[in-house]
């Protein structure tokens, strides 16, 4: 799966020139160069001792045909055979080590860059790209480049050895050795043809294999359904069905990938007993020794086997490349953020004031237009409106997760871009719609902001939540495992350990859009006390989708594109009767108890 | 369904080919190869065959060298040697192909049946096993172990046993020139053995850490991706960085520590000093006109078929250890034994709709108890609304009624009648349960809502859609009743999917509805429209509605306030209003 979703490419993918890539590799192995140079002088020596077996078997055969042997010729013989073993075993060992680190460190260096890069970017480049493809890129890309320095390794090693071989075999007879490298691109034009059509058959056969995939895996998830109705029947016919296809595909799937050995096998076979023959027939006209003939029939296998791995060593490089040029992407794409100055404030007020700020996710479409918004110190902040006013945007310019295009924002005075990013964000508490939980335990949690405050004052905020019920229905309190992104908490309790999360890092300045999902109403009244802690302590700018909030804020501020179309509170706007009274019709009356008490007339018995 | 068989004891039962053998993962898997026979016969003569075939190569070419080097070689005995070494080589070819498919159709008939053996089974599971499991899970057995148990055939089974009889060539080769030569084939399998089974020994922890590792890193990795709007907001981004720096060099660490062990792989060496060996001592031979050089060179020449099954092995054992582990996660699964039963001779009557829970207390496990001294009494016809917080039991106690789970304590009753004592498709089919996360098919939105009814007219579903206030929204799609769900668009918000599952209730029209309500309208006018169709669906049966919706507990007959297993609180609206504070508060603006 990874290989599929790490392929398509993103906007900031950008081609390198090869020079460029070529500089970027090579910096990576730049601190390793003493590996290389043993990965080098090992792939060498084991090449070199792969061709010298037959080579010396072969001359030692000349030296005792026909002739009377001595013991010391065999333990001569034997003793370099087994001396080449040796080395052969030792310069493997000393190859795998070190390509092993090499390649390990690679990964971990290449890794490590893009996790921080990714990291670091803007928000903007988080929201525009799927998290799980970074993630592609982070781990697959980077396994997959480094599987490409294995790969080379093991091409280089089996091409010196085919050209030490072809060199030898030259020299012993070279109208039979012609004879033999005219095998070579018979043989590469099959692998190719084959290449192809196994290239084929996997695609469909991936194709298939997910949809039959997906139909087990809905067939699975439809088993407690099925049961709740007694339909278990139906739906094991269909299931049935994707099992058959399943079985259809991967059987012509099998077929062509048996096939290819075997035919390499044989057309190897043919060769030989061609080479028997005429070697044979050389050997009686006198042309070559019996020991060359023996070196022909004895390497034969050995000078050819790199056609399989050469002919798809090239699409191999290509693909270890480009997952090189998307590493390389993802570490060089542009921030949008940048800031001018490196102001690390002491305890901020929280004055906001936001003077014709112009602010557009792409350039055609603007968000903001010269907006202005001024907030006192400790000012609770409502913004209502439909989706799509621009509520959202003001939070992330006053975070900072995105650059604005013009204006300005300034906090306490000073322009928002001259501060020190880590700084101000250490005074600002943020929750997001769905808030975010890390798998670890709830304490962990609440402490991500502030690594170092103490469990006692977590206890005591905790306590002024509800006497501290909320602690008291998790199975463990404050070392209950939430689980992969909170999933074991309910939505309430996420938010309340996002709320315990901005109440220990006591900031500045709040900015909370509010969750739309449905809370069973006791956690609901909870979360209200939480929220009412946060906002009595702080500037609170609020995107609001409970009529509680609303009603708990200073000041309500209207928005329809990107405009202030009112402003007030909660009754004077009601009583108002125009846009807030819209707004309240459609997202706020049924929260309201008049309505509970109006749905009196749904009841029917 | 009749009630003698064992298998009928679970509550669905379909024919499967075969009865298999679930003592021992190694046994199951034997019972299903058994089953094919005929192609694992024509597999092992492909393989055996295959090997013997190869033989040929270096034994004629031993022969040719003893021809060429005699006083008066004869070019046509050389000749013929040539051409059987070329016919035995096509012939090897296409028993090597022989070989190859055989086993890619065993490994994929096994697939198909076992994964059929297993969905037979989990089809016959009870929904308490089905409540308690996950899905993903499942899913993964489905998919994911039963293609190991295909990959432990084809290429694991293939690889290993083609490649053990290279294994044996020179051992049977070598003693046809002189009984010595078995020494040193005879020598290397058992060290080889020896090596083998050492360095899978040591290999298989490291491996495992190097695995582990690297899930460590790529979940936090994947955590602080998703999650890069808290880390930037928290200010936590070098934390994150360091973090993930950690991780990396503990896997880079990891994976260093296997290369080594793979580095050190001593059945290459072992080969490289059998090969030594073999040479001279055949030499040796030579020497004292045992042998002639021609043997030596084809003896020599078998000696190299060693090296295949040398490196192969490898890959393959690690092929046929992953089968046999996901073989023993399938088995795991199949042998979860189901608790309930069908009750086929249990009370079968028209449900009038009363529910008491008295003294009931349930675990999952020993340890911990969910439900604790449970008592509600419920009439015919009444909604009950159920609220508390997420882990108070609410779900749980719903699923009492329907025997998704049974009480511990005490006895939850049907119309006077314990539900133990009830037949148990005669309950189920009269409650329907509408679950929080609703399931749909990808079929089309009819066919989801006559699910429980698939005999359903057009005008009856419309009607059932309607009264779900799910027919607008329906028609809304260019299809309308035919769209197909998850195609094109069709992707439907909570509360639509909870007015299908609703339109289902209303076609089947149970006596008992239990509702698990968790959805929430964005606007006012949504929420019309899903309150008229909850109320309506409660109208003239018994409903229980887990809900987080202030009108539903308003004006239920009914209210039952759960805290931690237990009953916080159980009255009427106005009753609670009285006496309980805590529920005064959520009914205060």
């Amino acid at each position: 799966m990874g290989f599929f979703s790490g392929l398509s490419a993103e906007q900031y993918d950008r081609q390198y020139s090869d020079k460029k890539l070529f500089t970027r590799i090579v910096d990576y192995f730049k601190t390793q160069t003493q590996r290389l140079v043993v990965i080098s002088i090992t792939i060498i020596v084991r090449a070199v001792i792969v061709a010298a077996t037959p080579v010396i078997v072969a001359k030692g055969l000349d030296r005792v045909t026909g002739q009377s042997i001595s013991t010391q010729f065999i333990v001569t013989l034997s003793g370099i055979v087994l001396a080449l073993g040796i080395i052969s075993w030792v310069s493997n060992l000393l190859l795998r080590r070190s390509s092993a680190r090499t390649i390990a460190e690679l990964i971990r260096q290449l890794s490590t860059d893009a996790f921080t890069a990714s990291v670091r970017q803007d928000l903007s480049f988080h929201d525009n790209f799927s998290s799980g493809k970074i993630v592609s890129r982070i781990t697959s890309d980077t396994r997959e480049f480094g599987q490409l320095v294995t790969l080379s390794t093991d091409v280089l090693m089996q091409l010196i050895t085919s050209i030490i071989l072809a060199v030898v075999l030259l020299q012993a007879e070279w109208r039979l050795a012609l004879a033999i490298f005219i095998l070579i691109p018979l043989l590469f034009l099959l692998v190719l043809q084959y290449r192809h059509a196994a290239r084929k058959v996997t695609r469909d056969g991936m194709r298939a294999m997910a949809n039959v995939n997906s139909t087990i895996k809905e067939t699975v998830s439809g088993i407690a359904i099925a049961k709740n109705f007694r339909q278990e029947e139906s739906i094991y016919q269909e299931f049935d069905a994707a099992n058959q296809t399943s079985y259809k595909v991967n059987i012509r799937r099998g077929f062509i990938l048996s096939i290819v050995f075997p035919i390499l096998r044989t057309v190897g076979g043919i060769a030989t007993a061609l080479l028997v023959y005429y070697g044979a027939m050389s050997v009686l006209q006198g042309v070559v020794t019996a020991g060359a003939w023996y070196l022909f029939l004895s390497t034969l296998d050995k000078f050819l086997s790199p056609v399989m791995s050469i002919s798809s060593f090239w699409t191999q490089v290509q693909t270890g490349l480009s997952a090189a040029e998307r590493i390389f992407a993802l570490i060089d794409a542009q921030h949008s953020i940048q800031q001018i100055e490196d102001i690390k404030p002491d305890r901020l007020l929280g004055r906001i004031d936001m003077n014709y700020v112009n602010f557009s996710y792409t350039p055609d479409e603007p968000v903001l237009q010269d907006f202005s918004l001024h907030l006192k110190s400790g000012e609770t902040l409502a913004l209502v409106g439909h989706t799509g006013a621009g509520k959202t945007s003001i939070g992330r310019l006053i975070t900072r997760f995105y650059e604005f295009q013009q204006g300005e924002i300034l906090i306490d005075g000073v322009d928002i871009r001259r501060f020190n990013l880590i700084a101000l964000r250490l005074q600002m508490g943020i929750v997001s719609q769905v808030p975010f939980l890390f798998s670890g335990t709830v304490e962990d949690n609440i402490k991500y902001g502030c690594p170092g405050c103490a469990n006692a004052d977590i206890m005591r905020i905790a306590r002024q939540i509800g006497d501290g019920e909320w602690l008291e229905t998790l199975p463990n309190g404050l070392d209950t495992e939430v689980g992969e992104r909170g999933s074991q908490l309910s939505m309430g309790q996420r938010q309340l350990v996002a709320l315990m999360r901005v109440l220990i890092q006591k900031p500045a300045i709040f900015i909370l859009d509010e969750a739309t999902a449905s809370i069973d109403p006791f956690t609901e009244a909870q979360i209200q006390t939480a929220l009412d802690l946060i906002l009595s302590e702080t500037t609170s700018i609020l995107i609001a989708h409970r009529l509680s909030t609303v009603k708990s804020a200073d000041r309500i501020l209207v928005m329809r594109q990107g405009e202030i179309i009112e402003e007030g509170n909660h009754q004077d706007l009601l009583t108002q009767g125009q846009h807030y009274a819209e707004l309240y019709n459609t997202y706020f009356r049924h929260q309201s108890l008049a309505y509970v008490e109006e749905a009196k007339k749904y009841v029917r018995k | 369904m009749t009630a003698q068989t064992a298998e009928n004891i679970s509550e669905f039962s379909f024919k499967t080919k075969y009865q298999t053998n679930r003592k021992s993962a190694g046994l199951w898997i034997l019972s299903h190869a058994i089953h094919q026979w005929p192609w694992i016969i024509m597999a092992l003569i492909g393989a055996i065959s295959n090997a013997a075939l190869a033989s040929i190569v270096p034994i004629y070419i031993g022969k040719a060298f003893n021809e060429v080097i005699k006083n008066s070689p004869s070019l046509a005995v050389i000749g013929r040697y040539a051409l059987i070494i070329g016919l035995s080589q096509v012939l090897r070819g296409f028993l090597q192909f022989v070989r190859n498919f055989g086993f890619e159709i065993i490994a994929q008939k096994i697939e198909r049946v076992v994964r059929q053996e297993l969905y037979v089974n989990l089809l016959g599971k009870s929904m308490t096993f089905h409540n308690l499991q996950s899905v993903g899970d499942l899913m993964a057995r489905a998919t994911n172990d039963v293609r190991e148990l295909n990959y432990m055939f084809s290429p694991g089974f293939n690889l290993v046993i083609g490649s053990l009889n290279f294994l044996f060539i020179p051992l049977f080769v070598g003693p046809t020139y002189n009984s010595a030569l078995i020494l040193a084939p005879a020598l290397f399998i058992v060290l080889y053995t020896l090596a083998l089974w050492h360095y899978l020994r040591i290999l298989n922890p490291v491996t495992s850490n190097v695995r582990r590792n690297f899930g460590q890193l790529n979940s936090r990795l994947a955590e602080a991706i998703d999650g890069v709007e808290i880390v930037k907001g928290s200010a936590q981004e070098d934390a994150e960085i360091n973090r993930f720096s950690q991780n990396a060099i503990a896997y880079r660490d990891a994976s260093i520590r296997q290369g080594d062990i793979e580095s050190r792989f001593l059945p290459m060496l072992l080969l490289g000093i059998t090969m030594a060996v073999g040479l001279g001592h055949s030499l040796f031979l030579l020497q004292q006109g045992v042998l002639n050089i021609g043997d030596v060179i084809s003896y020599f020449g078998t000696l190299s078929f060693l090296g295949f099954p040398t490196f192969i092995s490898l890959f393959a054992y690690s092929q046929i250890s992953l089968g046999f582990a996901g073989a023993r996660r399938i088995l795991q699964l199949m042998n979860t034994e189901n608790k309930l039963d069908q009750n086929v001779q249990g009370f079968d009557e028209f449900i009038r709709g009363e529910i008491t829970f008295e003294d009931v207390s349930f675990g999952y496990n020993d340890e911990e108890t969910s439900l604790e001294n449970i008592n509600i009494k419920i009439s015919p016809g009444q909604t009950v609304a159920i609220v508390g917080q997420t882990g108070s039991g609410k779900t749980t106690l719903v699923k009492l009624i329907n025997r998704t789970f049974d009480v511990r304590i005490g006895a939850v009753k049907v119309d006077g009648v314990d539900v133990r004592d009830w037949y148990l498709e005669a309950l189920r089919n009269q409650i329907s349960i509408i679950e929080q996360d609703i399931f749909l098919f990808s079929r089309s939105i009819a066919d989801n809502i006559t699910f429980g009814k698939p005999e359903a007219t057009r005008e009856e579903i419309i009607q059932a859609a309607t009264e779900a206030q799910a027919h607008d929204f329906i028609m809304s799609f260019e299809n309308g009743y035919d769209t197909i769900i998850g195609e094109r668009g069709a992707t439907l918000s909570g509360g639509q999917r909870q007015r299908l599952a609703l339109a289902r209730a209303f076609l089947t029209s149970p006596r008992i509805l239990v509702l698990d309500d968790s959805t929430s309208a964005i606007d006012s006018e949504t929420e019309d429209k899903i309150q008229q169709a909850i109320f309506r669906a409660a109208e003239g049966r018994t409903t229980l509605i887990i809900t987080h919706r202030l009108s539903q507990i308003r004006w239920a007959n009914q209210i039952v306030v759960m805290r931690k297993g237990k009953i916080a609180a159980i009255g009427t609206h106005e009753e609670l209003m009285r006496t309980s504070p805590s529920y005064q508060k959520i009914f205060s603006e």
